[in-house]
């Protein structure tokens, strides 16, 4: 198997990079035509490695096709979904990687400019993205006349200030323009009017960090690994209750058991799996009897969940899943932006009544009323953040929904909790 | 046209037309809180879903442009459950205080709620206890009722350009604040307020004072600016307890600046004059009408008959109705014989009104509200028109920032216009001619002027002139780079429909007759006729006034009667000189010279207090008449107060004072009498024949060594004249006059901000300001708002001659 994006670098230098072939996919991708380098990343059908999983070539193709000038690439490193931590593995062990692919992604684009939006939190790879960039301006591979082509580019990392929301690609737009961070409407999309207004791409650190391969090693060969619809190394950050969590490389399209079990070394301390949430924390969770799916964007929405980040989030038998259900809520009601009503105030509701039910105040009818509140934030709300939190409700009550009714009627089986006895009190401070 | 089918109805609209937007035009209600006409969609409070069919998501129908051949449902059980809950949602946290609420019974959650529910609340959460935010004036802020729409930030910052609110916070936590949690500190135009369809905001001098359906509606037209804004007001009782813009009525169409919302209550002052008062032993004291007008009526026919009717004049006012003035001249031609009668317009309106009579030979311009926003490029020449008239200064804003015309701005002082400008020329202080002189200049040497041009009469002249304002050397002399007035040249060359836009307010002093012609030279010299003018009058009545006055045969105008010193007596009528006009000292003596000062006014002013005789008129609210602003068309002002004490209109005051002195005016009816005075200014038909009047950059002072900081005067944004300062609204927003100075020029003195300052003119005068330190103002120029009685800025300002800037050279030192 081939590892191209956590292929470790020594010491994160440039030098090791340039050796194991770094920087070559742009000095190719700079001998070619712009038109032609967003052909071969058409022609290898990347898909967002962001959550939406939206194809890179179409994406960049629409904002070569808009007259407006100048463009900007942004890369995506705001990484802030729980279960998620991927990108991370990239900036902290192969930065190059990432602004290698943005200087062809400026070149494909005629952009001169690209940012990095920093999850506020990675201040350590704020640290090495900077020292990486200063190298590449070293090298040429940044600067005014890139690898003696003529070409300019330049890259610039933001640091954003902490809220989820700001993942979100027009949330993030607003951010870097220095504006409370708030999904925009669209259309029109960032493609045609991002940053400043000017054409502007979005892509994830992952998306971004395939680039160098693809180009390098041409689509022909990026299109035999992995899933032939969705062709690729994928990174899935695993965490929970296995042996080995971490983050694995592995071609798109492995199956759950096989990162649970083999890559990740199984369930912790012998136990059995009880549940198994595939994409981070808005994707639905999944059963045991589940985890036969491939691991690719369609094979997972067949599941009626969602590829999302490729988060692996792994349950033991003695997991309260309520209590999981409990913390995705209070996670999605913080990190609501506070823009449209049903996510903003759906959040809390949905939070609190999960926390009645935790708390052993259940009342009758709490499962309808979650299933009811949940189907009425679905579709309507205004970005996707809402609808992920809808969603994840609808998944445990799909597969757990004997679990709640059991905590309605006697009270939660699992004891308190011991992790975070804090947001279980039920008298809080 | 795009054709489409709601609710089964076959549907056409314009491309880019939003599904609500096609719904409301066509009679169909769509449920929608944070959706206003005047803002970009938002999409926030998702009660405005709607289904279309093949859809398989319900759409905002805010921010979905229609498409053809959408089948478009508004009301299905599905719609109905999803904004059930959405408002179920949004009363989860909802303090439901209706009781206490300003806002209900007009309140939009509440008609909501009231039509999809009631909602058995199937969750009830802590509510929000933030204290409510009352430090700030004018505006309080109840956080608690705050739905979260948006609605506030955005009219704020979309449309009034100025960006005071903002969201805070994320989540339920979020709120609606200044920024970092400060106490607001705004224009207060109160726009947020209207905009607000909850009680979250509400205005001081409303709250608690009465339940809505208590209070009666009535429309007016406000009172304060050209720009003739509708001003719904609220009554109770014979009072009016507040002033609302309503969506769509009037030319405004629900706007308002700070004077509409707020300054309605100068009508309830304390210092209205409840009665006639009499000269008597020196002092005023209360007299009946009787008496005073019997006084009256006898000094005027012995002064008459001592010095004759050229020693009488009067003085009308901008701030009457058209009926009022025309009764004044009236009364001063028949009953006097004289036809000295002119009114401030002669400090302001009139420098273009005689700049227009040059240029184009018309008497006067009937603007379109609108006009900026049809334009591709607006010139904008030291007038901060969003200052002085609101309303129309949005206008010029909206143009830049949603249709993307060029906004450029000559001003030396920072303004919301020069703020959002495409390029902001920072000229010198009254180097307006200058500067337009070398934009034509730069236009005839790059050949980018109308070839039209060259016929028209004066042609040869304006090029002679203009020899000596080559771009460099008018560059020198306003001091801007000779490439930005290249650069300003050729944007208005290139425009297809420019627009050149400037006010002559009357206690403005960067301007005179001189900036007027050039900016009509330079119309001109583009091709462009009198509709390319955007000179807005500068009161409600400004225009109304000078057409009654100006109508007919004309004796002295008003700088020869306040300063020519031939006058014996003086009729004064809604003005009050000793504060609005220049050179106070000046203004004093001739007063307190006079053998007889009659003063109408509705409050106790300056003036007022060394007149013979005071008589106490009605104001706005209280009588009928007429207003002409902006667009030249009359405006009905409607009564909607009772007078205060013994006070009548203007008009019944000068023909019962006819009356005494036997002449008929012919007023029987207010209907009669307005008939006439509007047939007399209505008649006039005039076209234009453009001619150049080449025109020098001169100033009647220049700063030097003695004197080195050229101190301009104008206007605020919450005040208007000298009337607002009464209101206390408007006294709360912006209490106090001061004067801004540059910080370079301020720590070269030693002066601090919020240091009292003196200001010395040449004149020998000097007044006392507390000082603004801001690099609003450039180097070597001070400002201060004019509109404060007790600073007594008109003791430095000087009456202007021969069309030039009456700027003032001062000398500002630490108090
Ligand atoms: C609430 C929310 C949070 C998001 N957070 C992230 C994020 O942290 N990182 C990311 O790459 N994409 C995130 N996305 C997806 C982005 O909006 C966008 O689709 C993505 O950056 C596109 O990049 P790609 O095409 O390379 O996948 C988020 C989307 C939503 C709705
Ligand atoms: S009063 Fe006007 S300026 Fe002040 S916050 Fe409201 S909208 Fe903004
Ligand atoms: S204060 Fe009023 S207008 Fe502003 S967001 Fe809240 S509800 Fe909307
Ligand atoms: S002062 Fe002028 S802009 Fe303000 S409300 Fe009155 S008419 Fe309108
Ligand atoms: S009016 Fe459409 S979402 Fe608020």
């Amino acid at each position: 198997m081939t590892r191209y994006l956590l292929d470790v670098v020594e010491n994160r230098s440039i030098g090791e990079y340039e050796r194991a072939g770094g920087y070559q996919g742009l000095g190719k991708a700079l001998s070619m035509e712009p038109g032609q380098v967003i052909e071969e990343v058409k022609k290898s059908g990347l898909r967002g490695r962001g959550g939406a999983g939206f194809p890179t070539g179409m994406k960049w193709m629409f904002a070569a096709g808009d007259p407006k000038s100048p463009k900007y690439i942004a890369c995506n490193a705001d990484e802030g979904e729980p279960g998620t931590f991927k990108d991370k593995a990239i900036l902290d062990e192969n930065p190059h990687l990432l602004i290698e692919g943005m200087a062809i992604a400026g070149h494909a684009l005629k952009a001169e400019l690209g940012y990095i939006y920093l999850r506020g939190e990675y201040l350590k790879e704020k640290d090495i993205l900077e020292t990486a960039i200063s190298q590449a301006r070293a090298s040429g591979y940044l600067g005014e006349n890139i690898m003696g082509s003529g070409k300019r580019f330049d890259v610039h990392v933001h640091l954003g200030a902490g809220a989820y929301i700001c993942g979100e690609e027009t949330a993030l737009i607003d951010s870097l323009e220095g504006k409370r961070g708030q999904p925009r409407l669209k259309p029109p999309f960032p493609v045609n009017s991002g940053l400043w207004g000017s054409p502007t791409i979005v892509n994830n650190v992952e998306t971004l960090a395939n680039l160098p391969f693809i180009v390098r090693e041409g689509a022909g060969r990026y299109v035999r690994i992995g899933d032939p619809g969705c062709p690729g190394n994928k990174l899935f950050p695993v965490s929970g209750h296995v042996e080995r969590p971490g983050v694995y490389e592995l071609p798109m399209g492995t199956t759950l058991r096989e990162i649970i079990y083999e890559h990740a070394g199984g369930i912790k301390n012998g136990k059995t799996l009880k549940a198994v949430i595939p994409g981070g924390i808005s994707a639905p969770v999944l059963p045991p009897g589940l985890i036969d799916c491939p691991m690719d964007f369609v094979s997972v929405q067949k599941q009626g969940s969602m590829l999302g980040s490729g988060g692996v989030m792994v349950f033991d038998e003695d997991t309260c899943i309520v209590r999981v259900a409990h913390r995705a809520l209070e996670f999605f009601e913080r990190e609501s932006c506070g823009k449209c009503t049903p996510c903003r105030e759906g959040t809390g509701w949905l939070r609190g009544i999960l926390e009645r039910i935790e708390t052993r105040q259940g009342r009758e009818g709490d499962i309808r009323l979650l299933e009811d509140v949940s189907k009425n934030i679905t579709g309507n709300t205004f970005c996707p953040l809402g609808d992920g939190a809808a969603a994840a409700v609808l998944g445990f009550l799909m597969h757990f929904r004997e679990e709640f009714a059991e905590h309605i009627k006697n009270g939660c089986p699992f004891g308190p909790d011991d992790l975070n006895p804090y947001h279980y009190n039920p008298v809080q401070p | 046209m795009i054709e489409f089918v709601i609710n089964g109805k076959n549907i056409q609209a314009q491309p880019k037309t939003t599904i609500l937007q096609a719904a409301l035009a066509n009679g169909i209600y769509i449920p929608h809180l944070c959706w206003d006409r005047r803002l970009l969609p938002y999409g926030g409070c998702r009660l405005c879903l709607v289904e279309v069919e093949g859809m398989h998501k319900f759409l905002a129908s805010c921010s979905t442009p229609v498409k053809a051949g959408m089948i478009i449902h508004t009301e299905t059980p599905k719609l109905e459950k999803a904004r059930r809950t959405v408002l179920e949602l949004l009363l989860v946290h909802h303090p439901l205080d209706c009781p206490v609420c300003d806002k209900a019974g007009e309140c939009d959650l509440q008609d909501l709620a009231f039509k999809y529910g009631p909602v058995a609340s199937r969750f009830a959460d802590e509510r929000k206890h933030e204290p409510e935010s009352t430090a700030a004036p004018l505006i309080e802020r109840n956080a608690n009722r705050c739905i979260l729409c948006g609605k506030c930030v955005r009219i704020c910052k979309e449309h009034q350009g100025v960006g005071a609110l903002n969201l805070i916070g994320r989540g339920f936590k979020t709120k609606v604040s200044p920024a970092f949690e400060e106490t607001l500190d705004c224009e207060f135009c109160g726009q947020c307020v209207d905009a607000c369809p909850v009680g979250a905001l509400g205005t001081k001098s409303y709250k608690f004072r009465s339940r809505v359906w208590f209070m009666d509606e009535q429309e007016n037209i406000c009172p304060y600016c050209s720009v003739g804004c509708t001003s719904v007001l609220s009554l109770r009782d014979g009072q009016i307890l507040r002033a609302r813009g309503k969506d769509g009525v009037g030319i405004s169409k629900g706007d308002l600046c700070p004077r509409g919302r707020f300054g309605f209550d100068f009508i309830e002052s304390e210092h209205r004059l409840s009665t006639p008062l009499l000269r008597k032993e020196g002092k005023l004291e209360p007299a009946s009408w009787q008496e005073a007008l019997e006084f009256t009526a006898r000094r005027l026919a012995e002064i008459k008959e001592a010095h004759g009717p050229r020693a009488i004049g009067a003085l009308g006012s901008e701030r009457c109705s058209v009926e009022d003035n025309y009764m004044l001249k009236k009364f001063m031609v028949l009953s006097l014989g004289s036809k000295n009668v002119d009114s401030r317009t002669r400090l302001g309106y009139a420098k273009q009104v005689e700049a227009l009579k040059k240029t184009f030979g018309i008497s006067r311009l009937a603007l379109d509200l609108d006009a900026p926003l049809k334009a591709d490029v607006i010139f904008v020449l030291e007038s901060d028109l969003t200052s002085t008239h609101p309303v129309y200064g949005l206008k010029a804003l909206a143009a830049h920032r949603d249709l993307k015309a060029t906004l450029i701005v000559a001003d030396p002082r920072e303004s919301k216009l020069s703020r959002w400008s495409s390029q902001w020329l920072r000229i010198r202080p009254a180097t307006g001619v200058a500067l337009v002189n070398g934009i034509m200049s730069a236009l005839i040497e790059a050949d980018l002027f109308d070839k039209k041009a060259e016929a028209v009469k004066g042609f040869d002249e304006l090029k002679k002139t203009l020899e000596r304002y080559k771009p460099s050397a008018a560059a020198v002399m306003a001091g801007v780079s000779e490439l930005d007035i290249r650069h300003a040249a050729s944007a208005l060359a290139a425009a297809k429909n420019p627009m050149f836009m400037a006010c002559f307010g009357s206690s403005e002093n960067t301007k005179g007759e001189g900036t007027a012609l050039a900016l009509m030279d330079l119309a001109i010299l583009l091709g462009r006729g009198p509709e390319a003018l955007g000179l807005p009058p500068e009161f409600a009545n400004t225009m109304g006034t000078q057409m009654v006055l100006e109508g007919g045969e004309t004796g002295l105008d008003a700088v020869e009667m306040l300063y020519g010193g031939q006058m014996k007596a003086l009729v004064i009528m809604g003005e009050n000189p000793v504060v609005t006009f220049p050179d106070t000292t000046r203004v004093m003596n001739t007063l307190g010279g006079l053998e007889l000062l009659v003063v109408q006014d509705i409050m106790m002013t300056a003036t007022a207090k060394l007149a013979h005789v005071v008589l106490p008129a009605s104001g706005w609210g209280e009588k009928e008449g007429t207003f002409v602003g902006m667009t030249g068309k009359p405006q009905k002002i409607v009564k909607c107060l009772s007078e205060i004490g013994q006070g009548i209109p203007d008009w019944k005051i000068l023909r019962n004072l006819g009356r005494l002195m036997h002449t008929d005016l012919d007023a029987k009816s207010f209907a009669g009498l307005s008939a006439s005075a509007l047939a007399d200014i209505e008649q006039r038909q005039e076209t234009a024949h453009p001619v150049f009047i080449p025109v020098e950059q001169e100033t009647r002072e220049s700063a030097d060594g003695g004197h080195p900081l050229l101190f301009a005067t104008g206007n605020l944004m919450q005040h208007s004249g000298s009337l607002t300062t009464i209101s206390n609204n408007l006294d709360s927003a912006a209490p106090d006059a001061y004067l801004q100075i540059n910080p370079s020029d301020a720590d070269a003195r030693r002066i601090y901000n919020d240091s009292f300052v003196k200001v010395s003119g040449r004149n020998g005068e000097a007044i006392y300001l507390k000082a603004r330190v801001t690099d609003e103002v450039p180097q070597g120029m001070v400002f201060a708002p004019a509109h404060f009685a007790h600073a007594k800025v008109n003791l430095l300002t000087l009456p202007s001659k021969n069309g030039e800037a009456p700027i003032a050279a001062v000398k500002v030192d630490p108090a």
